[in-house]
């Protein structure tokens, strides 16, 4: 399995971990290990997460991460791959040997097609890009935290806006909206991760299927969802399509 | 073992004199050899030749007494001209094998053995032989009447001073051969030097060149022979290198100079934002304004990571066969809107079903970039023409039209440059930094195609993308 085909896999599983997700909102406050000797990134996420309501610990060695380990369990790790002494890698295949279970998100600036395979192919579940978004960053945690299988929802609903994903027709407040194919998956993306901001990067993968990363869709992004809040928002009364300036969107009642 | 090594390996001037040196010895000692076994075989002829003649003399003055008795006027000494002195010895028998005479200078003493049969008949029977008290001689035998009665004689001479002439002369051939040597290896050692001295000052010119001074080349002293060729063949090479150092300095000084301007933004926004205290709303939107500039720095960052690869020829293309309509359709599908919102209308002609062999990512991007930069480009309403169809030699020909102001013809190559721009900005296309062409080119030069300004043109800019047909096939099949 190469690693674009993994991480289509991936994504495509993440609707329904996501919907699932949603449907039990009361989680306990999940416990997650942020391994990366880039002090200033790893404490921003750690309060980015803690402010998310995760537990977040954080870790610059892979020394240091393997005696957190010992002590304390986890359930995400997030693993920078060059570390300083012990490389990523060798600290993710020995927490693999060992036996911990927990799904492992790799942070790198190695974006070669033969280091992702190495990273996954070591165990890894998912990897992330440097410089990510964090938008993006927790989508994937979210992914990778909510494992168990349920039956996607054929039905999306939020604020009166009802998306029949097998029909691929959208309702609000029962009136029907016209919406060409890109738009109805820009719709359905939204909705899927509502009340999360979604970046720019995030659509141009995953609705725009733009697999290259030097490839910008910005402009063409940017046209789609005015149009998009025309139809959705444009003769209602409350905006539920929101620009967050600076980071992307986000469908919010 | 020390020579031995230099044999193999060390500088060439000495390899080449050990070499030379050592054949031109080898070719000495088998002249001396040659020379002496001729000297040799010729020695002894004449030494036969001589002892025959002296024969046919002592011949003539044996005469025989009444009393039956051989004997030898010495008195005449008639000495032929002979490079030895070498005195003979004379023995004569009678038929039956008995000793008539033996002079004074055989004394006692008895040449060969018995005789044998027709011994002296019918040649001399030269050989060699040994005296009864063992010293090597050549022997000659010959049969002689004497009034009524018939003799065999056998006459000898030393053989050893013919030896210790022989072996004198072995010697003093011989002992020419190490000045001789030496001589050669001389003479060698410093032609050598002559003959290589172009090359130890090439070697110490290009010792002198790093990548500051890649301007300098290597002196040609002959442009004809083999040096001349290798010094044309490294100044072929610097000049190569040099442009590649040039075109890697340019681009790195114009990546810093693209990093430069987010960086700058970056940081004003950042420092105007901390001068005074600000309401929350005013830090975000401080904060967003910096996300916005971020975005810009990753995303150029990404380009320049992308042609830097390329550039190594780290990029592995993944080709698979794809319908070109339907690339181009994915392709439109994704920039229509940026058409619509300008009232502009993509026209496409495609005669022919077409497929092509190619890495469906890259050449996606090549399109996109074109269409966006056409989309760009066009004015409200205009129209962006697109033209696929196949040419004569296997060609796959995609034309992408469009009604803005065109492109100068200074500029149609240019255009393709890194971080080149128009006044208008025109390749500030997909990627924002004037990397969206260069990026382009590049996509169709990997599938070996072209990309190019069609320069008749008249009405807009025209981007012609060049395919093989034939080989992609072939590689499809």
């Amino acid at each position: 399995m190469t690693a674009s085909e993994r991480g289509r896999r991936l994504r495509g599983s993440q609707k329904r971990r996501i919907l699932q997700a949603q449907a039990c909102e009361a989680l306990r406050r999940m416990n997650i290990l942020i391994v990366d000797d880039e002090r200033k990134l790893n404490t921003t996420l750690r309060d980015g997460l803690q402010g998310e309501g995760y537990s977040a610990v954080s870790s610059f060695t892979a020394e240091d991460a393997e005696r957190v380990l010992a002590k304390e369990e986890f359930d995400l790790l997030l693993l920078d791959i060059m570390l300083p002494g012990k490389s990523g890698l060798a600290l993710l295949r020995s927490v693999r040997s060992e036996g911990h279970k927990m799904p492992i998100l790799l942070l790198t600036a190695l974006d070669s097609v033969e280091d992702r395979v190495l990273g996954l192919d070591a165990g890894a579940d998912d990897y992330l890009i440097k410089p990510f978004a964090f938008a993006e960053l927790l989508a994937r945690i979210r992914a990778l935290l909510r494992r168990a299988d349920v039956m996607p929802a054929n039905v999306l609903e939020c604020a009166g806006l009802r998306l029949d994903l097998a029909g691929r027709c959208a309702r609000r407040d029962d009136v029907a909206l016209e919406l060409t194919s890109r738009e109805f998956d820009l719709l359905e993306y939204l909705m899927i991760n509502r009340g999360q901001v979604v970046s720019r990067e995030m659509l141009a993968r995953d609705v725009w299927h733009e697999t290259s990363r030097y490839t910008t869709l910005d402009n063409v992004i940017d046209v789609q969802m005015t149009r998009l809040r025309k139809k959705v928002d444009g003769p209602f009364e409350l905006p539920i399509l929101h620009t967050v300036r600076g980071i992307g969107f986000i469908l919010r009642a | 073992m020390n020579i031995w090594r230099r044999l193999k390996t060390g500088n060439i001037r000495w390899r080449l004199t050990i070499w030379y040196g050592s054949i031109f010895a080898l070719l000495l000692l088998v002249y001396v050899c040659v020379a002496s076994v001729l000297h040799y075989y010729q020695l002894k002829a004449q030494i036969f030749h001589d002892e025959i003649q002296d024969l046919e003399t002592a011949e003539g003055l044996l005469y025989e007494t009444p009393d039956g008795s051989v004997h030898l006027n010495e008195q005449y000494f008639n000495q032929p001209e002979m490079p030895f002195r070498l005195e003979r010895m004379l023995e004569v028998f009678d038929e039956q094998g008995h000793v008539l005479l033996r002079n004074a200078k055989l004394g006692e003493r008895s040449i060969d053995r018995d005789l044998l049969k027709q011994e002296g008949r019918k040649s001399y029977n030269e050989r060699y032989g040994r005296l009864s008290d063992g010293r090597r001689v050549f022997v000659i035998s010959h049969v002689h009447r004497i009034d009524k009665s018939v003799v065999v004689l056998r006459m000898a001479y030393e053989t050893a001073p013919v030896f210790n002439s022989l072996w004198s002369f072995v010697l003093r051939l011989l002992g020419l051969v190490p000045p001789a040597m030496l001589l050669a290896g001389f003479f060698v050692f410093n032609m050598t030097k002559v003959a290589l001295s172009p090359l130890s000052t090439m070697v110490r010119r290009a010792e002198a060149i790093t990548a500051a001074q890649l301007n300098e080349r290597l002196p040609i002293a002959d442009p004809d022979d083999e040096l001349g060729a290798t010094a044309r063949a490294f100044n072929d090479l610097l000049a190569r290198l040099e442009a590649s150092f040039a075109q890697l300095r340019r681009f790195t000084a114009d990546a810093s100079h693209e990093l430069r301007t987010p960086l700058s933004s970056l940081r004003s926004t950042g420092e105007v934002s901390l001068q005074r205290v600000r309401s929350a709303e005013e830090y975000r939107d401080t904060i967003a304004s910096m996300l916005e500039e971020v975005r810009r720095l990753t995303q150029l960052v990404e380009s320049l990571l992308q042609i830097s690869r390329a550039d190594s020829g780290q990029i592995v293309l993944q080709r698979e066969v794809i319908s070109v309509v339907a690339l181009m359709d994915d392709a439109i599908s994704v920039v229509e809107i940026l058409a619509e919102e300008k009232q502009q209308t993509i026209a496409v002609e495609c005669l022919e079903p077409i497929q092509i062999f190619v890495d469906r990512a890259i050449f996606r991007q090549v399109v996109l970039n074109l269409m966006d930069n056409a989309i760009k480009y066009s004015p409200l309403g205009g129209t962006i023409r697109v033209a696929i169809r196949s040419r004569q030699g296997g060609l796959l020909e995609i034309r992408v039209c469009d009604q803005g102001p065109g492109i100068p013809k200074i500029e149609q190559t240019r255009i393709f440059d890194r971080f080149y721009r128009t006044d208008e900005g025109r390749s500030s296309s997909a990627g924002g930094h004037g990397l969206g062409l260069a990026i382009a080119k590049w996509g169709v030069d990997v599938h070996a195609g072209k990309l190019y300004v069609d320069p008749e043109y008249c009405c807009g800019a025209c981007f012609c993308i060049e395919l093989p047909l034939a080989s992609s096939y072939a590689v499809s099949v």
